[in-house]
């Protein structure tokens, strides 16, 4: 088998691991494989070809890193600019534990997590903690990686501009987060397996990546819009109680203490903390280790109290809006289906979230430099368009699914038409995603800018209506659920742009109708019998087509 | 070596609950070298949690499990090294090839490398596979990945070998030859724990048949003495009398009632 750099570098520190128990040759073994692995981790559709394609080999994860660079330009500032030690680099480093976080607890989750290795491996002559190091010194070293990636620019600039104190300060802070955050996340997930089981755990993971990822998403929009970093840097800092309970603080404590020999109790606190808490930490994953395999099992156990349920409000809501049996059915497939596939919440909820929060935002700058007063009388209102933002990306998404393959089932339907198939998807999309998330903004809209907008709230549903009938149109056509999600990542992503300009011209016929006497409820009024129209033939396509 | 008298595994008093629910209520088994052992029983009776307590799986446990007279719980693994296992949902790493995954699995067992490639190759061979020992399993049929998964749980020439539900889907020669290797492996003093809902398979091969229910041994004996003791015909039947299982055609007559409903 191939052999790998990192692993000879490994290998220095071999001592170490059989001090801790560890049967080190297979560790390395483990390791190996699973390096190989990743290295291979194909688009499903390429894995049916059964002849050997050209080695293209390569870890997917190392060819990221450049972009971790890039991104991490943004820590660059806190180490030059001028200020407390105590605060610019708690900041940053507030910022780097969230990310490496973010990212530990979406991408690596599944190797924490991993079910194979138990039976693969455990069932061999290899003792549990011998795995569980192969597991965690495989997660560690991708953390490595892509800190010292995401901190590399910061790192070198902090050495040519605060000196090599500073700078083995800040490599050896670096290491101790990784190990923290390693560590309490495993001890979190181990803390969630022992009162839930598997499903909750998965449930509680794609959550937590949904809002980390709509955090970073939103909150860059907002932190550049709001605040003005310079004020922060020049405020004078206060020790209070509640900021021991905040890690990143304990990390901007040395630079004080060792740099500016600062020491006041709390550096010194601080300090300490920052040492002792990662190494407990690892020592008490270390110990724990045993009792988080054995709850994996349960990831495979779910508890089996699923309460009945009835029909329930689903049901209700497809004899509702659907016309024909057949549309009904796909309703409430759809919506069952976005309900529980985890993957297609972690690819639409956030942006759902970002056109949840864009119309906001600009209201938000806008209130600032002009006040409300101006704001409630102006068009400001037009904001609201960008709830479409989100139309074109999840009519995307829900072609696709963890499960493609079980598409088979179209094939057997007694169908010749997708009409039934697509509308009552489409109608899914729209009731339970759109719609209240709609209404809740028009509510809002409705509180700002007063009744006057109530036509205009209508107008804009009626045009996004619209929009999802044309969006439909020039997309490529996919059965619900059908597609593999690795597809979903090359191409397609450029017809999104000419289809936003489709949307703004919408708007912008609205803008013009509010000039014009009367023009408003003209423009309902053609957009009512468009929808119509649009709604009855957009769908009438073959099924053989598919 | 342990004699003939001296049982390979033991058990006693073992249970095992999962949250509130009890699994395995008391199992007490003393299991001798060259048997081949039917463990049959219905769903969720406690089987592959038996099997995969004795793997070192699944802590946990109250009662006692000694193998090769050794006691499981004490942390060390050794005794593994002298056990293989075919899982009844067999995982495998299949984007490595079947190269790649036979010889990782064999240097687990504390092989070389060269004499597991060596082993694992002409297992391939004979079991028709030679052409896709460079493949990536991902391209394998079923069939053709539990041939892999089996030729793992070889590897070692294991004294006990775990087996459950090992013949899903393979073709009957396939099937034919591997039964074959069990009656061989048997006779040469190996003791084969063998799982299956295949009452037809089971009743041919096993010397020993034990049936769970319940989390408890309901049967245990050659088939022969359970056929007369029941006074029923084949194992199937004797299965459905000893899990207390008689409405098969009623519940048939009901279903298909259902099905012409629409």
């Amino acid at each position: 088998m191939k052999d790998f750099k990192i692993l000879r570098f490994i290998d220095k520190f071999r001592g170490l691991f059989e001090s801790f128990g560890v049967d080190y040759d297979t560790m390395r073994k483990i390791l190996q494989l699973k390096f190989i692995l990743d290295e291979r981790r194909v688009p499903t559709v390429m894995q049916n070809n059964t002849s050997k394609k050209k080695k293209e080999e390569g870890n997917s994860i190392i060819k990221s890193l450049w972009f971790y660079i890039l991104l991490g330009l943004m820590l660059v500032p806190f180490v030059i600019l001028e200020g407390n030690y105590l605060f610019k680099m708690s900041i940053l480093f507030g910022i780097l534990m969230f990310m490496m976080m973010t990212i530990l607890i979406s991408d690596f989750s599944s190797v924490l997590l991993d079910l194979r290795d138990k039976d693969i491996i455990l069932s061999k002559p290899v003792d549990g903690k011998t795995l569980s190091a192969a597991k965690t010194v495989h997660i560690m070293i991708y953390m490595f990686y892509i800190t010292f990636s995401f901190t590399g620019p910061a790192l070198i600039v902090s050495l040519f501009r605060s000196g090599f104190l500073f700078f083995i300060l800040f490599l050896l802070e670096i290491i101790l987060m990784d190990l923290l955050i390693v560590a309490l996340t495993a001890l979190l997930y181990l803390l969630i397996l022992k009162f839930f089981d598997g499903e909750k755990l998965k449930d509680i993971i794609n959550y937590v990546q949904i809002i980390l990822t709509i955090s970073l998403s939103v909150g860059y929009q907002l932190i550049g819009r709001l605040f003005d970093f310079s004020d922060i840097m020049n405020i004078d800092f206060v020790p209070k109680w509640w900021q021991y309970l905040i890690p990143s603080m304990w990390f901007g404590g040395p630079f004080e203490l060792i740099i500016n020999k600062n020491y006041d109790a709390h550096i010194i606190a601080f300090s300490a903390l920052a040492l002792i808490v990662p190494i407990l930490a690892i020592i008490i994953y270390v110990k724990l280790t045993p009792t988080f395999e054995s709850n994996l099992q349960k990831l495979n156990n779910s508890s089996g109290n699923v309460k009945v349920k009835d029909k329930g409000l689903n049901f209700y809501l497809s004899e509702i809006f659907c016309r024909t049996k057949e549309e009904r059915t796909f309703f409430r497939f759809a919506t069952n289906m976005m309900k529980k596939e985890r993957n297609f919440k972690l690819k639409t909820y956030p942006s759902l979230g970002i056109s949840m929060v864009f119309p906001f935002v600009f209201l938000l700058s806008a209130v600032k430099n002009e006040g409300w007063a101006h704001l409630a009388n102006s068009k400001m209102y037009f904001n609201i368009y960008f709830v479409a933002l989100m139309i074109p990306t999840i009519l995307m998404i829900i072609g696709y699914s963890e499960k493609y393959k079980a598409a088979w089932i179209y094939k057997m339907l007694p169908f010749t038409n997708t009409r039934d198939i697509f509308k009552g998807t489409l109608k899914a999309l729209i009731i339970n995603l759109l719609l209240p998330m709609y209404i809740f903004q028009s509510i809002i809209f409705m509180f700002i800018f007063k009744g006057r907008i109530a036509v205009d709230l209508v107008i804009v549903f009626l045009n996004i209506m619209l929009f999802v009938v044309i969006c439909f149109k020039f997309m490529k056509k996919t059965l619900p659920f059908s597609e593999s999600f690795d597809v979903a990542n090359q191409s397609k992503g450029f017809i999104v742009i000419p289809l936003f300009l489709v949307i703004l011209a919408l708007g912008g016929v609205h803008y013009v109708a509010t000039k014009i006497d009367y023009g408003r409820y003209i423009f309902m009024l053609i957009l009512l019998i468009a929808n119509m129209f649009a709604w009855k033939k957009a769908f009438n396509i073959s099924i053989e087509n598919m | 070596m342990e004699s003939h008298n001296e049982p390979i595994i033991t058990i006693r008093g073992l249970e095992k609950s999962f949250g509130t629910k009890k699994v395995l209520k008391g199992i007490d088994l003393d299991v001798y070298r060259g048997q081949i052992i039917g463990y049959i029983g219905p769903n969720g009776a406690g089987k592959s949690t038996t099997v995969k307590i004795m793997l070192g799986l699944i802590e946990q446990y109250t009662g006692e499990v000694k193998i090769f007279g050794q006691n499981i719980s004490s942390g060390n693994v050794e005794y593994k090294k002298r056990i293989g296992y075919v899982p009844e949902v067999a995982e495998v790493y299949d984007s490595l090839t079947g190269r790649e995954y036979l010889t990782f699995i064999g240097e687990l067992y504390g092989l070389d490398y060269d004499v597991a490639d060596e082993k694992a190759k002409k297992l391939m061979e004979l079991f028709n596979l030679e052409k896709v020992y460079d493949s990536r399993i991902s391209s394998y049929s079923k069939g053709m990945r539990q041939k892999v998964v089996i030729i793992s749980s070889l590897l070692n020439n294991p004294d006990i070998l775990f087996l459950d539900e090992p013949l899903s889907g393979m073709d009957a020669n396939s099937v034919m030859v591997f039964k074959e290797v069990l009656a061989e492996l048997a006779s040469q003093g190996k003791t084969i724990f063998y799982s299956s809902h295949i009452m037809e398979i089971v009743e041919k091969i096993s010397s020993r048949i034990i049936l769970i229910n319940d989390g408890q041994i309901v049967a245990d004996g050659s088939f022969d003495e359970l056929k007369e003791k029941s006074m029923e015909g084949s194992l199937e039947e004797i299965f459905n009398e000893l899990t207390g299982f008689n409405e098969h055609k009623e519940i048939a007559e009901e279903i298909v009632s259902i099905v012409q409903g629409v």
